[in-house]
């Protein structure tokens, strides 16, 4: 018993040394001097903590804060387009019966099954004939369309959840479907839709190669992608300043991750979310 | 208020008949019970009544207004479900409100609405309870006040108390019988339980295999059943059948079955006509236990194995295997009977009933008298 608890604790601790052991190098290094954090004989720690390279990426050349807005707007609009779209989605796939039921919905699944890259070439060519490259705007629709065959799933699960006689009062007490899905259908799976909505978020968020095929202003770049574009030069690499980037660029989403971790809990053991 | 009227209503699922053949009249604030085992097309021909299920086949009407098209919120009903489908985000008041403002309802008047019923049901203290944090009897309450506090034409519902402990079931058929005289409404009651619907019902639909058998009162279903199902799913203990062949002699109709021979009075002995068997179902009330075993030629007296005996305090049931059938007697505990005992089993001619053997329709029901 004492010894498999032991066992226990070390594989936990070897399991959050590898996930933590990069996320505490790019703080370490953010805090690194420029001489430091490129030291052929690198340190363990900041020997001289600097706050330079964050100081670096408010007033320095590269047009950081706008990055970061850009990234913020487009990742919120996405996350709330794909909700839009996929709410009455969703809602009709768990609880209409129509006969082509099952293909719609591993139809909407297949842009899912694609590597990424395979969307990429299509998508560009659509954003071209509509004029959306280089625009917020585009980088929306482009997010989207990996993010809501996700987000169509995930909330039909949720749905489905929804003892159907809960439902079927509102519609013996009068209303029309669309004013169900509303007042009762989404209060009830509320945590669902911000779970939901996070990890549409997050999703984009994380992509690195829609922005750095689709933009081609630096100005309206997102972080990641600027990330990568702005700190690797030529002839050297300014990891202090990238690392400060990157860290900016992660506490969003950690941020993000906390405020529906509980929900998110909550969420995936569904069936709860009724409650009667 | 409304007449209610199901004509040749049928249901199929793919290649499942789920109903077939439905007619039915209900009259205006009468209060009909839908009875039969599960899978008997009862909580279909509810859902059909309220809209919630299409039909494949037939017309419904409310009064003169056929409702086929008519979607379920323009029905002008309201519904009760097994798991009380209340609004778990919505207080109690609320759950009752939100019908009322669906309807356009002044704010005030829907106050004065959903606070007399609260009253009528008890649950005046609960108005601003979430439905989670209710007892199941209480939930009961409010998913019936939300159902009536918009004073609905048409009640309807679905085995309301199949999730309350016996006790509170008791309570509660009360309690629904009073809401139901306190409105307008005509109520449809589906339930599973022959004695719920016994004791509610101003009349009986007795379902199975997705064909009404029965419509009737309480006591016509049980006097006079119309076929050997309604016979044996009506009435507590149920009723007892055993296999008979017709003996006849000159103008002499008898039946028999092992030992046993019962003479049949002129009218039934017309009944049975040429049927060489016929199923002769005995009411466990109607039987007696007796010592001495010899035929009278107007009684039926059956010689068995006892079974099993149930004990029920004032009373015990008494499940007798006899040649070709099993019998249940209800008697008092005056005699102590055990298992394995081989006892005398008796009932007058003219309490047993005659059913068609092949078809298990009735062939006459008996001539009623005094005990």
């Amino acid at each position: 018993m004492r010894a498999s608890r032991i066992v226990q604790a070390i594989a936990l601790g070897l399991a959050l040394a590898w996930s933590l052991a990069p996320i505490y190098w790019m703080l370490a290094t953010s805090f690194k001097n420029e001489l430091e954090a490129s030291a052929l004989d690198p340190t363990l720690w900041p020997h001289a903590a600097t706050l330079d390279n964050y100081r670096g990426l408010v007033g320095g050349t590269l047009p950081f804060p706008t990055f970061f807005v850009n990234t913020v707007v487009t990742c919120l609009a996405t996350a709330a387009v794909a909700v839009a779209i996929a709410l009455p989605a969703a809602y009709a796939l768990s609880r209409a019966r129509f006969r082509s039921r099952g293909a719609v919905a591993y139809g909407i699944l297949v842009s899912r099954m694609l590597p990424l890259v395979v969307l990429l070439a299509p998508l560009y060519l659509l954003l071209l004939h509509a004029h959306l490259l280089d625009s917020n705007l585009g980088l929306v629709v482009g997010f989207t369309t990996f993010g809501l065959p996700f987000a169509v799933w995930m909330l039909k699960t949720f749905i489905d959840a929804v003892p159907i006689e809960i439902e079927e009062s509102a519609r013996v007490d009068g209303y029309p479907r669309w004013q169900i899905l509303l007042r009762v259908v989404v209060p009830l799976i509320l945590p669902g839709v911000l779970t939901t909505a996070t990890f549409v978020f997050m999703d984009a968020w994380n992509n690195l190669i829609f922005p750095l095929s689709f933009m081609t202003t630096l100005e309206k770049q997102t972080l990641p992608a600027a990330l990568v574009v702005s700190f690797t030069g030529q002839f050297k690499t300014d990891w202090g300043g990238m690392m400060a980037a990157a860290t900016v660029t992660t506490l969003p989403l950690m941020v993000a991750f906390f405020a529906v971790q509980r929900s998110m809990v909550r969420g995936l053991t569904a069936g709860a979310v009724a409650g009667v | 208020m409304a007449r209610i009227s199901l004509r040749n209503v049928g249901k199929r699922y793919d290649d499942v008949v789920a109903l077939a053949e439905c007619n039915l009249e209900i009259a205006d604030r009468e209060f009909v019970v839908l009875v039969g085992p599960s899978g008997s097309g009862k909580t279909t021909l509810l859902r059909i009544i309220a809209g919630l299920e299409h039909m494949s086949a037939g017309d419904v009407w409310f009064d003169e207004r056929r409702v086929n098209d008519v979607d379920v919120g323009d029905r002008d009903i309201a519904m009760v479900f097994q798991n009380y489908g209340l609004y778990p985000h919505m207080s109690v008041y609320d759950n009752m409100a939100f019908g009322l403002r669906r309807r356009k309802l002044a704010p005030a008047d829907i106050d004065a609405r959903v606070r007399r019923t609260a009253q009528l049901l008890d649950i005046a203290p609960l108005l601003a309870r979430r439905p989670r944090q209710l007892s199941g009897g209480q939930r009961q309450r409010v998913a019936l006040g939300r159902a009536i506090v918009r004073d609905p034409a048409v009640f309807l519902l679905d085995e309301p108390l199949s999730n309350l402990d016996a006790h509170l079931r008791v309570q509660m058929r009360a309690e629904i019988l009073k809401v139901h005289r306190a409105v307008t409404a005509t109520a449809v009651y589906v339930t599973h339980d022959q004695v719920e619907a016994l004791t509610m019902g101003d009349r009986i639909v007795v379902m199975h295999q997705g064909r009404i058998q029965q419509v009737g009162t309480p006591a016509e279903l049980y006097d006079n059943p119309v076929n050997r199902f309604v016979a044996g799913f009506i009435g507590t203990p149920a009723m007892g059948f055993i296999e008979c062949s017709v003996e006849r002699t000159g103008n002499e109709v008898a039946l028999r079955a092992g030992d046993a021979r019962v003479g049949l009075a002129p009218q039934r002995a017309q009944a049975v006509d040429r049927a060489s068997t016929v199923v002769v179902g005995v009411r466990p009330e109607r039987l007696s236990l007796v010592d001495d075993a010899s035929a009278h030629a107007d009684t039926l007296t059956v010689r068995g194995v006892v079974q099993v005996v149930e004990m029920l305090g004032s009373e015990q049931y008494v499940h007798v295997e006899v040649p070709a059938g099993m019998l249940t007697a209800r008697v008092t505990r005056d005699r102590p009977v055990k298992p394995e005992e081989i006892v005398t089993l008796r009932a007058a001619a003219r309490h047993l009933h005659l059913f068609d053997a092949p078809t298990g329709a009735a062939l006459t029901a008996p001539v009623r008298g005094e005990i």
